[in-house]
């Protein structure tokens, strides 16, 4: 009940400080593992070089991938801040979802750009521990 | 009647309450909507339901009270806000509405719609505040990084935005002047729905570059609430 109220009582009192600082954003990163086998890291749901004006209109009344998107980043932020096994468990399901069905497990890694001078750098933050793809479709189905 | 009288006219309590339900009716089906393509039909059929019937205007209080529970849910399930801002809005539209909606007299009814004013104003005003004080933002950079590498940009084109600091640094002020000179537009029914128009045209161009979509229709709902407030205190 008490982490109920936490949660509700920020959406009432919000603090609304938008885009305060610009901090160090995260990126799911992922990679399939097959026994001894490592297969390279990978963005998950790179965007799209250009979007024309009538997609972008047309994402104003549907546009369900992005906002699962902008989710994961709030996820990868929350694993960060408060590590829980929600947001290890919304990731996995969630990029497990966006792959075609295999053997083998999955891992993924949060990778947070930030800028330092006028160089952007990546630093690792967090890798997750391998699960089973077919276990993770099967939840996500 | 001219475009003058529109923009002068006010609305009663009971005239936003009935407006923000027919906004949110639809905003809260977009959502809904568009998590159903992902699944969760548990919360997401029946929040859909009661869009219809809150649209449609009848049930009087009960769609309102039943979306707010679903939202309850909704915080549980995702451990928080699905869509950060966006769902706050919508918990806080709905909480106010509902408080409105159990209200045992005008006064208190007004209060609630007043809370939602106020945190409208507040989302603008804040908003500006935290980056005035900001030199990063008073500098153009910040801008400039929110194109460069932060998560929100829908398209890799985009990001050579971050390569004009010129525009950036007068699109970043603009900004900041416009949400903090927001609450001023209260004094003026006519301000007042000029600044809401600016306003609905800054959600619109953050939906278009950083894909916020649920951002724009749902602060579109909470215009009626302050279009009473201000008829109501400086009418």
């Amino acid at each position: 009940m008490l982490r109920l109220f936490a949660l509700f009582l920020p959406t009432v009192i919000p603090s609304w400080r938008f885009f305060k600082t610009v901090a160090p954003s995260p990126r799911i990163e992922y990679r399939l593992i097959s026994g001894e086998s490592k297969g390279r890291w990978q963005e998950d749901r790179p965007r799209p070089e250009h979007l024309g004006g009538w997609q972008i209109l047309g994402r104003m009344l549907w546009n369900p991938d992005w906002n699962e998107q902008l989710y994961l980043v709030s996820c990868s932020e929350r694993l960060i801040e408060a590590p829980s096994q929600h947001s290890i468990d919304e990731i996995n399901l969630r990029v497990a979802k966006a792959l075609p069905a295999g053997s083998g497990d999955l891992q993924f890694r949060l990778v947070f750009l930030s800028r330092e001078g006028k160089q952007i750098v990546k630093l690792v933050e967090y890798e997750s521990a391998p699960v089973s793809l077919a276990s993770l479709k099967g939840a996500s189905a | 009647m001219s475009v003058m009288d529109v923009f002068q006219q006010g609305l009663t309590a009971a005239q936003a309450m009935g407006w923000m339900q027919v906004l949110l009716s639809f905003a809260i089906a977009q959502q809904s909507l568009e998590h159903l393509a992902r699944g969760d039909r548990m919360i997401f059929v029946p929040r859909l339901i009661l869009c219809v019937v809150m649209g449609l205007g009848v049930g009087g209080a009960w769609p309102v009270w039943g979306l707010w529970g679903i939202s309850l849910a909704m915080l549980w399930r995702y451990q928080g806000p699905y869509n950060g801002g966006s769902d706050k809005m919508t918990m806080l539209i709905l909480s106010c509405l509902s408080l409105a909606h159990m209200a045992p007299t005008p006064f208190w009814q007004e209060m609630a719609l007043s809370y939602l004013a106020v945190q409208l104003v507040l989302s603008y005003f804040v908003s500006g505040w935290v980056k005035l004080v900001n030199p990063e933002w008073r500098r153009g950079e910040a801008l400039c990084d929110v194109f460069r590498f932060s998560a929100y940009p829908v398209s890799e084109g985009l990001r050579r935005l971050a390569d004009q600091p010129r525009f950036l640094f007068v699109m970043g002020w603009a900004v900041i002047l416009f949400e903090l000179v927001f609450p001023l537009s209260l004094l003026d029914p006519v301000a007042l729905k000029l600044a809401l128009l600016c306003a609905a045209g800054f959600h619109f161009s953050n939906a278009c570059f950083f894909g916020l979509n649920r951002f724009f229709w749902i602060w579109l709902c909470a215009y009626p609430a302050l279009i009473w407030f201000q008829d109501r205190i400086f009418g």
